[in-house]
């Protein structure tokens, strides 16, 4: 468009040109006429008056276009100033390639001014755009951070989460948003996000601390499933922002709280608790027994002989079952602890029964009980600590016998399995319920209504449970039906006679 | 006329020797290896006091104490408790509540036991 008004100038600027030239030319002819035609054709002074009012006339005009000039020359730059500045316009000319206006013109100041000033928005304009992008890059980059942040707080197990000093959330990681039901829906504030009053109370707690401080607390959290566990929790303050300490209006700070679940440390505690009650029961019992016959042989009750035989018999007898106890209960311990050196080699498991066969079979004879062995004709090879596995078996064995009624029967198996070896005792006694068969294996546990049958520690499963599954890698089993009997099985890992995996004959580090 | 003593545990070293006291020291003794033998002991002859364990099969002797106390024709007998376990607060309540006369920690001295067993029934036999 300014090339279509640029060029209408032009052309009406040739056409003014032209016409001034024709009349110049004309009126010049027109007084050379007068000079060359006769007086009497043209009145003389008539033709040199038109002729000079052509002439000034074509002057005047030539003049104007002089002037025009200038006027054109200043609007094709302001033209070109504008292109400058449209940066959508395929021909933007840099500002220092627009031409230099003639010294002389007097659109000179103003144009170079308004030249000046373009120029130095243009520059004002480029360092801002320089500074957005460097923001956008800083902007991207903390975004980056935070989602690293976000990912590496994601892969820690224990809830985090971490609120401003207006205690909204500014950070829950997965495990948090599980536990306390945060999702980006909750409204963002913590005490109305979770559940858990008592959490949202110490983190507003410390909040209000001046310093930067940390206070651990053990809560009660309820699960999304519904049951309650405890939580250690710890909440630690944060500054408002990282770069200016400030607080708002309150002076309260932010804080991030980390929980870790301790139900299962405090599951232990509780068990441990228990066991050394029960291990304290256990043992009062045949304390009380030699104290009260102590006191009475003391005091002379016991009259005469007999009576005092009677007595005595019953101290040595209580005192033996305390040993007893006592024995079990550091065995296991040790052997838990793993402070007992096991050391296991290549044998032969039939042989081992057939040891433990042997040492119970008179407790079976006195009892009268069918007392009976079929054990593999195969080679059971068996990588084994033989004083452990011994103690396992007789335990099976003098349990079924104790807790069979006399006249009943007691078997003893073993056999291959792919892979596997296993040996059980079979009898045909009181039998467990349902229940007892999974309390039968935890310390001390003896069901209540055979009690009477026998003298035990309720230590003899839990230990043989230990020895066959947790140093020996094999499980021990049971089944049973209440009043028809039991099976107790043991089920250990096979090794083959040739290959002797430990290499020697003598002992060897488990 | 001998004072009747029922004894029920299910240890039967306990029970000999608080009964070998007792015997030698006039009284009629019965015993019971369960709070539910015990009970029909109590049924069939009732005793003038009663000293029973905590920890026993088929009936504990809480639950013993608690049948004695919510019946009336056995509701003001005087009652004893042996045990091994150490008491928690929650069972001290219950005994307040069931008006045990005295709880008697394992291991036990039967001298003691005779004792407390000649004083309860001196008290009773003030107060019938």
């Amino acid at each position: 468009m300014a090339s279509d008004s640029t060029r209408t100038t032009w052309r009406l600027d040739t056409v003014f040109s032209a016409a001034a030239l024709a009349l110049s030319a004309a009126g010049t002819a027109a007084w050379l006429a007068g000079w060359v035609l006769p007086q009497e054709t043209l009145p003389m002074r008539a033709a040199m008056l038109v002729g000079a009012l052509i002439v000034s006339g074509g002057l005047l005009q030539w003049l104007l276009f002089r002037l025009m000039r200038q006027e054109r020359e200043a609007r094709r730059y302001l033209e070109l100033l504008s292109l400058a500045d449209d940066p959508n316009s395929p021909r933007t000319p840099s500002l220092e390639l627009l031409p230099k206006l003639r010294a002389r013109s007097p659109w000179r100041q103003p144009l170079s001014q308004l030249t000046d000033a373009l120029a130095r928005n243009a520059e004002h304009i480029q360092d801002v755009e320089h500074a957005r992008a460097a923001l956008e890059i800083r902007c991207r980059r903390s975004a980056a951070d935070f989602a690293r942040v976000s990912s590496i707080l994601g892969g820690v197990p224990e809830p985090v989460v971490a609120v401003d000093a207006y205690d909204e959330i500014i950070l829950a990681n997965a495990a948090a948003q599980k536990l306390l039901g945060i999702h980006e829906g909750n409204g963002r504030s913590l005490s109305q996000a979770t559940n858990c009053a008592r959490l949202a109370a110490l983190v507003a707690e410390m909040r209000r601390r001046r310093t930067r401080t940390q206070r651990s607390e053990e809560i009660e959290i309820e699960r999304p499933g519904g049951e309650r566990s405890w939580y250690n929790v710890t909440v630690t303050t944060i500054p408002h922002d990282a770069q200016t300490p400030e607080r708002d209006s309150e002076g309260l700070q932010g804080a991030v709280a980390v929980l870790r679940d301790i139900s299962a440390q405090r599951n232990i505690q509780r068990r441990h608790a228990e066991f050394v009650s029960s291990a304290s029961h256990e043992m009062r019992t045949p304390l009380a027994g030699i104290k009260a016959y102590v006191e009475l042989l003391a005091d002379g009750d016991a009259s005469d002989e007999e009576t005092r035989e009677e007595f005595l018999g019953v101290i040595n007898g209580q005192t033996d079952r305390l040993q007893r106890l006592i024995d079990n209960l550091l065995n296991l311990a040790r052997i838990e602890a793993g402070v007992v050196k096991v050391s296991k080699q290549t044998q032969s498991l039939n042989e081992i029964l057939g040891e433990a066969f042997h040492v119970v079979q008179p407790s079976a004879e006195a009892k009268q009980l069918e007392f009976v062995s079929y054990l593999s004709p195969m080679y059971l090879g068996v990588l084994v600590d033989r004083d452990l596995m011994l103690q396992t078996a007789i335990n099976l064995l003098s349990n079924a016998i104790k807790y069979t009624q006399p006249g009943g029967r007691v078997t003893l198996r073993s056999r291959m399995l792919d892979q596997q070896v296993q040996f059980e005792v079979e009898d045909t006694g009181v039998g467990l319920s349902a229940e007892d068969c999974e309390r039968v294996f935890d310390k001390f546990y003896r069901v209540e209504k055979d009690q009477g049958m026998a003298q035990g520690t309720g230590l003899g499963l839990p230990l043989a449970k230990y020895i066959a599954e947790d140093v020996h890698g094999g499980k021990l089993g049971v089944q049973s039906e209440l009043g028809r009997g039991s099976v107790f099985s043991v089920t250990i890992p096979a090794v083959g006679r040739s290959l002797d995996r430990t290499g020697t004959a003598g002992p060897q580090e488990p | 006329m001998a004072k009747r003593v029922l004894l029920c545990d299910d240890e039967i070293h306990i029970i000999r020797a608080a009964e070998f006291k007792l015997v030698r020291a006039g009284f009629e003794v019965e015993c019971a290896a369960d709070g539910q033998a015990g009970w029909e002991a109590i049924q069939r002859h009732k005793p003038d006091i009663v000293i029973t364990d905590c920890q026993m099969p088929r009936m504990s002797g809480l639950q013993l104490i608690e049948r004695i106390r919510t019946t009336p024709e056995t509701a003001d007998l005087p009652v004893m408790m042996l045990t091994a376990k150490g008491f928690e607060l929650s069972q001290q309540e219950l005994l307040v509540k069931w008006n045990v006369l005295s709880v008697i920690p394992k291991p036990f001295s039967p001298r003691d036991v005779l004792q407390r067993v000649q004083d309860a029934l001196k008290t009773a036999s003030v107060a019938n």
